[in-house]
């Protein structure tokens, strides 16, 4: 077993496989507990990943599949979310970023921008989360929902329409910068 | 190329993926519509704000992946099975919050406000909530007796039908045990079920208003509240609270809430 190749491969991509655990599971202690089981099961098979594709993507259909086989609960009903209240220090903004208001109304956009995606159904939240926030490619993204590309492309582009009049306040604060 | 054309093109057209005649198409439209290409600005704006809304994984995360990872190729090269992920310890956090959310299930039928206390630590020894998990636990392992005939009347005059503890054999559950529980002032009906491989499913059931934590949105009847990997399931009928939580399967444990909340 090649642990080195292994680690150097898929240890990059831990914060995208986290991150869209998180927008999957809903909680920090499943989306932990999802993105372990994701890079235990990635171990096992590290020997079909081929080298030079996509490492991430191959790593999120994994995590897509165990979601969906072993994490999805309660499909028909609604599930009760509760804010856990805490506060990532990880997401605090680096020092050379403008000034304390600024930091805290760029804050509370992300926030608002994490609630939104949360509201969206999950077909179309993790169309978000691999295409919009994590950088697949449409065709990448279909391969991991295993879904035509065109499927993916309709969920974007529905999911940014609804995002968009959800969003419309945060938007004007967008700098030119973060374009 | 109409704006409704090129409405319906803006994602694939952010995104780079429309075919080379569309894409010229729109380029040409935009350079002549001021409100499309504005429209193609929001898009890039919103895309921006998502690609922000990011979230890293914590340190705590890394730490906890990697040594799992790094004990799962030990084993592989000592020449040891694989371990099954779901068997696994869980971490450190995730273990905690699975007890506190355990005690949190018995507690909120006592109607203690629950989102509070979800995101405290452990409780120290001798709090009540200490006590609380101490006397489900204890009760669970040693399994709980049958009622009195009096004590079978009286729940059954408190709770009516929803008193009797409701058969499981078909999800490979046998009754372990029911009994009359004082949560809180509350007469509370609590029934126990294992399966064969020791899987523990604990029915609670008392007349009241369903905790508040526990209310799914308006007009919905069942609410699934999901703590870690865990879920306690609640619904509410004929003024009785139900709430459902177990060590077993979790698609086997939702399965039965629905057939019991169809039934109650």
């Amino acid at each position: 077993m090649d642990l080195e190749g292994f680690e150097a491969a898929t240890v990059p991509h831990m914060n995208a496989l986290y991150d869209a655990a998180l927008r999957l599971a809903g909680d920090q202690a499943t989306a932990q507990d999802l993105t372990q089981e994701t890079y235990l099961r990635a171990l096992r098979s590290f020997g079909t990943f081929e080298p030079g594709s996509n490492c991430r993507a191959w790593l999120l259909r994994i995590q897509y599949n165990l979601f969906c086989t072993q994490y999805r609960r309660g499909r028909r009903m609604p599930l009760v979310w509760l804010d856990e209240g805490e506060t990532d220090p990880s997401l605090d903004l680096p020092s050379h970023e403008p000034g304390p208001e600024e930091q805290t109304v760029r804050e509370l956009d992300r926030e608002a921008v994490r609630r939104a995606i949360a509201q969206l159904p999950e077909d179309f939240r993790m169309a978000v989360t691999l295409v919009d926030i994590n950088g697949l490619t449409c065709a990448e993204a279909a391969t991991v929902m295993d879904v035509p590309r065109g499927t993916i492309l309709s969920r974007l582009h529905r999911a940014r329409r609804r995002l968009e009049t959800m969003l419309l306040p945060e938007l004007g604060r967008v700098q030119a910068d973060d374009l | 190329m109409t704006c409704e054309d090129f409405r319906l093109r803006l994602t694939a057209f952010s995104l780079g993926e429309l075919e080379p005649g569309e894409r010229k198409l729109t380029r040409d439209h935009l350079a002549a519509c001021d409100d499309c290409a504005s429209r193609v600005l929001v898009d890039r704006q919103l895309t921006a704000l998502l690609r922000a809304s990011a979230v890293p994984a914590p340190s705590e995360t890394f730490a906890a992946v990697l040594a799992a990872v790094r004990v799962e190729a030990a084993r592989d090269e000592a020449g040891l099975p694989a371990t099954s992920p779901r068997r696994q310890a869980p971490p450190r956090q995730a273990r905690r919050r699975h007890w506190v959310a355990l005690a949190a299930a018995l507690l909120a039928a006592a109607a203690v406000v629950a989102s509070a206390l979800l995101v405290v630590p452990a409780p120290d020894p001798g709090s009540p909530l200490s006590a609380a998990w101490s006397s489900y636990h204890s009760e669970g392992k040693n399994g709980l007796g049958t009622p009195s005939k009096a004590e079978a009347e009286r729940l059954f005059a408190v709770l009516g039908p929803a008193s009797r503890t409701p058969d499981l054999s078909a999800y490979g559950l046998r009754k372990d045990g029911w009994e009359g529980r004082d949560l809180a002032g509350h007469v509370a009906a609590v029934a126990e079920y294992r399966d064969a491989e020791g899987g523990r499913v604990t029915l609670m059931r008392w007349r009241g208003d369903l905790p508040r934590m526990a209310r799914g949105p308006e007009g919905t009847e069942l609410a699934a509240y999901r703590w870690g990997r865990h879920t306690s399931y609640w619904w509410h009928a004929d003024g009785v609270v139900w709430c459902l939580v177990g060590t077993i399967d979790q698609d086997r444990l939702y399965q039965i809430a629905e057939h019991l909340g169809g039934e109650s």
